[in-house]
């Protein structure tokens, strides 16, 4: 518990996490911020108890392999500090691939996430049909999109992500093609970046097998899936 | 070249291969005049733990004229993925193959990673015998506490530095930048390197043997090359350089907190102990200087733990002094400081009450010995009644459980001393009953058995290891013997200790074991998952290597031992003395108490306890 009268600042930073840092887990960003938090020696509030830390609660955590422009953290201050501040005493106590981009008092609490609009480019080897934009538009706008997922016992289980998915472009540029999509964020009809890559898969495999995918959570929104989350 | 995404999406852990974390160095290649690739032989988690590394790669750093990265070695995963994709070993930093690296070292820790080393340099491309290196290969320098005996790797590497690396490492440096500029040749400069104080060039020296496999003759090939290596010291710690900045791994590692080095050496002398030998004479940092140094890397690194090294923490002579400095503004920035390595005897109400990670961790100390009997002639130095004393004041703090490390299978032991583990066990639980104030749970003791290694350097150097019967029938037996629930026995796996016996007094012919483990893909021994005791069985067969001629032998005392080249101050009378008063159950008082006469002290040194060379 935080003494009576104690400054209580609730701040919420975005961050990007690209580069070496987005095949860093969930957890092990949680260890990287809380050294990055010490070492610019900021007022954070930690916890009580046998074993204080810094008190930080992530956004929804990204797949291993991700990265993302649109992250956020909360943190407590025990004094009023200038965002300007908070941004450049973080942005010097970062690693590489981790940047402060806002900071600033919220609102709106991370539960309210309900979408987020993912980025992936395919770097294709073989042979790219000419209407591979409209044919990979076509699969991820189809009224029923199978996917099989694995249920906690390990058994396979085929399930229906069209709800989840609102598509938003496909452009090709040269052997890359960029698909980006809205995806569920939500607990019960949450859709995994992946499921974008197998999709297409599934509907050119001699196109899609094998390629390299790069994905990047642009941006997460509220449950209309147009209004910024921030 | 960096490891493709493509690939670390494949892998397990793919943060120990991507180098990019805070605290790394990047240089620009064109403006530095040597390469240096540090190299540790285990996984990442592992090697980001180790505190010379740590030292070395900032020391080397410092250097305008150097660019030391790191490297360690990939997880089985991984290396599949490298071997199928042609990607060989690089830097964590630049990417950069190891093989285009002017030199690679390797800090040899223990015995199982040599395997690893082998694994990272074939890996890596670079030939395994530095026979076979050509000028231009990378120079294969080493390190670290196996290299007091390195023998079994005599046939892999250039250079072993023996000792302190501090002052060796620059000094090499500029050895090779000398030859660099006069046109590099790797005979003249080996050749050099090995007249230099504590630097070894085992390709320098030839070996003979007697008829029985034993050591006949050591003998430098040239006639300026010494015939000794004398070890190289720190003298004075409060002055060595220190990591200012440490490289804060992205993953969770074995030991992922601030290690402030407290003192070097021991003052103890238990006759097993390599460490408590070869670090020896005992230098001490003064509390002031440890102080600055904590919060200059607690700022630096944003650890929230401080653990302070040394072999036996309680036996600094100014702990209290540096607690009191340290603990102020630990506490005020939640700092939590760790006490490692404590003995019974140092274990106080004061000291639980002052340090809140003894507050609330386990305990754990080390009896070593079921007997007194026994624990006298290892010189442990601790008596029962220090134990239970130390396990009531735990107790009356509110604890349950206690564990207790033991060695099994030590010269003299009968099966007495391994009653005297369960009967030391149970008067800790007794102990635990007859505290008042008590908490009111079930009491545990965790007996942890680890298998006696006969360690160069020690007085049991001599001594043979049990053989495997003998060592699975002690840990039988005591199996059988302990009957109350509320004490647990784990031992370790009697082939692992038994391959570690094996390398640890090895001479050059183990070499051709290990290349033949190499060739047959033989890595990561030292975790249970890779660990094949029947493979290593069928190496040294085929090899022609009877593993009992070094494990399970008792070597002669006038015998020439493969380490007699090697120097470490304290004297090969000395450890005689020592063996023979172990066999007379005779005791050792500690350095403090009274000088022994190892003859560490003619290394100099400052805050030693000993006394000065006339």
């Amino acid at each position: 518990m935080l003494p009576e009268n104690a400054v209580n600042i609730k701040i919420r930073i975005k961050f990007s996490k690209t580069g070496s840092l987005k095949f860093i887990s969930h957890l092990d960003l949680q260890r990287t911020m809380q050294s990055s938090f010490l070492r610019s020696k900021l007022p954070i509030y930690y916890s009580e108890g046998f074993n204080p830390h810094p008190k930080v609660v992530f956004s929804p955590p990204l797949s291993v392999g991700v990265s993302s422009l649109t992250e956020f953290v909360d943190v407590k201050m025990l004094a009023d500090v200038a965002p300007a501040e908070i941004m450049e005493k973080l942005n010097a106590s970062f690693p590489k691939g981790l940047c402060a981009l806002e900071c600033y008092t919220p609102t709106a609490k991370f539960t309210d996430i309900k979408w987020g609009l993912y980025e992936v480019k395919f770097e294709l080897t073989g042979e790219i049909p000419e209407d591979i934009c409209q044919k990979a538009q076509a699969a991820l706008t189809a009224e029923e999109i199978i996917i099989e997922k694995f249920t906690k016992k390990g058994e396979p289980k085929r399930v229906n992500i069209a709800e989840g998915m609102r598509f938003e472009s496909a452009a090709l540029e040269g052997s890359v093609l960029t698909v980006t999509a809205k995806l569920s964020c939500d607990d019960a009809s949450f859709v995994n970046p992946k499921y974008i890559g197998e999709t297409l898969t599934c509907a050119m495999p001699e196109v899609f097998t094998g390629a390299e995918e790069e994905t990047c959570r642009m941006a997460v929104y509220l449950a209309d899936g147009e209004t910024l989350f921030k | 070249m960096k490891i493709p995404e493509s690939i670390l999406k494949k892998v397990e852990k793919p943060g120990r291969y991507t180098g990019g974390e805070w605290g790394e160095v990047i240089k620009n290649p064109e403006n530095v005049d040597i390469r240096f690739a540090f190299c540790f032989p285990d996984t990442y988690e592992i090697g980001m733990s180790n505190l010379g590394i740590r030292i070395l790669y900032s020391i080397l750093n410092d250097r305008e004229d150097t660019w030391c990265e790191r490297a360690y070695a990939p997880w089985a995963d991984m290396e599949e993925q490298m071997r199928a994709h042609g990607i060989p070993l690089c830097t964590l930093e630049s990417g950069t193959p190891l093989s285009e690296c002017d030199f690679v070292g390797f800090s040899l820790q223990y015995e199982l990673c040599y395997t690893n080393m082998l694994n990272m340099m074939n890996l890596a491309g670079i030939e395994l015998e530095s026979k076979n290196r050509k000028n231009d290969d990378p120079i294969i320098v080493c390190g670290g506490p196996c290299t007091y005996n390195s023998e079994p790797v005599a046939d892999f590497v250039d250079i072993c530095l023996i000792g302190e690396g501090e002052a060796e490492l620059p000094e090499l440096m500029d050895i090779y930048k000398k030859h660099k500029k006069m046109g590099f040749d790797r005979a003249a400069f080996l050749r050099e390197v090995s007249k230099q104080e504590s630097m070894y060039v085992p390709s320098l020296y030839d070996v003979e043997y007697n008829g029985d496999g034993t050591i006949r003759s050591f003998t430098p090939k040239y006639d300026d090359v010494p015939a000794k290596v004398r070890k190289r010291i720190v003298k004075d710690m409060d002055t060595a350089p220190f990591p200012k900045n440490l490289v804060m791994p992205f993953i969770q590692t074995v030991q992922d907190r601030i290690v402030l080095e407290v003192y070097r050496g021991c003052i103890r002398g238990c006759r097993f102990c390599q460490a408590g030998l070869v670090y020896r004479p005992v230098r001490e940092k003064t509390p002031e200087v440890l102080n600055e140094q904590a919060k200059i890397l607690a700022d630096a690194t944003g650890y929230s733990e401080i653990t302070l090294s040394s072999l036996s923490i309680s036996d600094y002579s100014c702990i209290e002094k540096l607690t009191d400095e340290l603990l102020p503004w630990t506490n005020e920035r939640k700092i939590s400081l760790q006490l490692p390595s404590l003995r019974v005897d140092s274990f106080t109400k004061e000291l639980m009450d002052k340090i809140s990670t003894i507050r609330t961790g386990g305990i754990t100390f080390a009896p070593e010995a079921g007997t007194q009997r026994l624990r006298d002639v290892i010189n442990k130095n601790v008596e029962k009644a220090d134990l239970l004393r130390a396990c009531r004041v735990a107790f009356e703090g509110g604890k349950t459980q206690v564990k207790l490390y033991f060695m099994q299978g030590l010269p003299t032991e009968t099966d007495e001393d391994l009653d005297g583990i369960n009967e030391l066990a149970q008067s800790v639980i007794d102990e635990f009953y007859a505290t008042p104030g008590r908490a009111k749970k079930s009491p545990q003791v965790t007996l942890s058995a680890a298998c006696f290694i006969p360690k160069p350097f020690t007085p049991f150097q001599w001594e043979k290891q049990f053989d495997m019967e003998e060592l699975l029938r002690k840990q039988k037996y005591l199996t059988g013997k302990i009957t109350n629930r509320k004490i647990r026995y784990n031992y370790h796996d009697a082939k692992v200790s038994r391959i570690e016996a094996i390398f640890a007094r090895g001479d050059r012919k183990l070499s051709a074991a290990l290349l033949e483990a190499a060739k047959r893909g033989m890595r990561l021994d030292g975790w249970e998952e890779f660990f094949d005791y029947d493979k290593w069985m069928e190496v040294f067969e085929y090899c022609g290597i009877d593993p009992a001629f070094y494990a399970n032998r008792e070597f002669g005392e006038d015998e020439i031992l493969p380490w007699d080249n090697i120097d470490i101050g304290v004297t090969k009378e000395f450890l005689l003395r020592e063996r023979h008063k172990a066999y007379g159950e005779k005791t050792t008082p500690n350095c403090r108490l009274q000088c022994s006469g190892c003859g560490a002290n003619k290394l100099g040194g400052e805050r030693t306890c000993c006394p000065k060379m006339q």
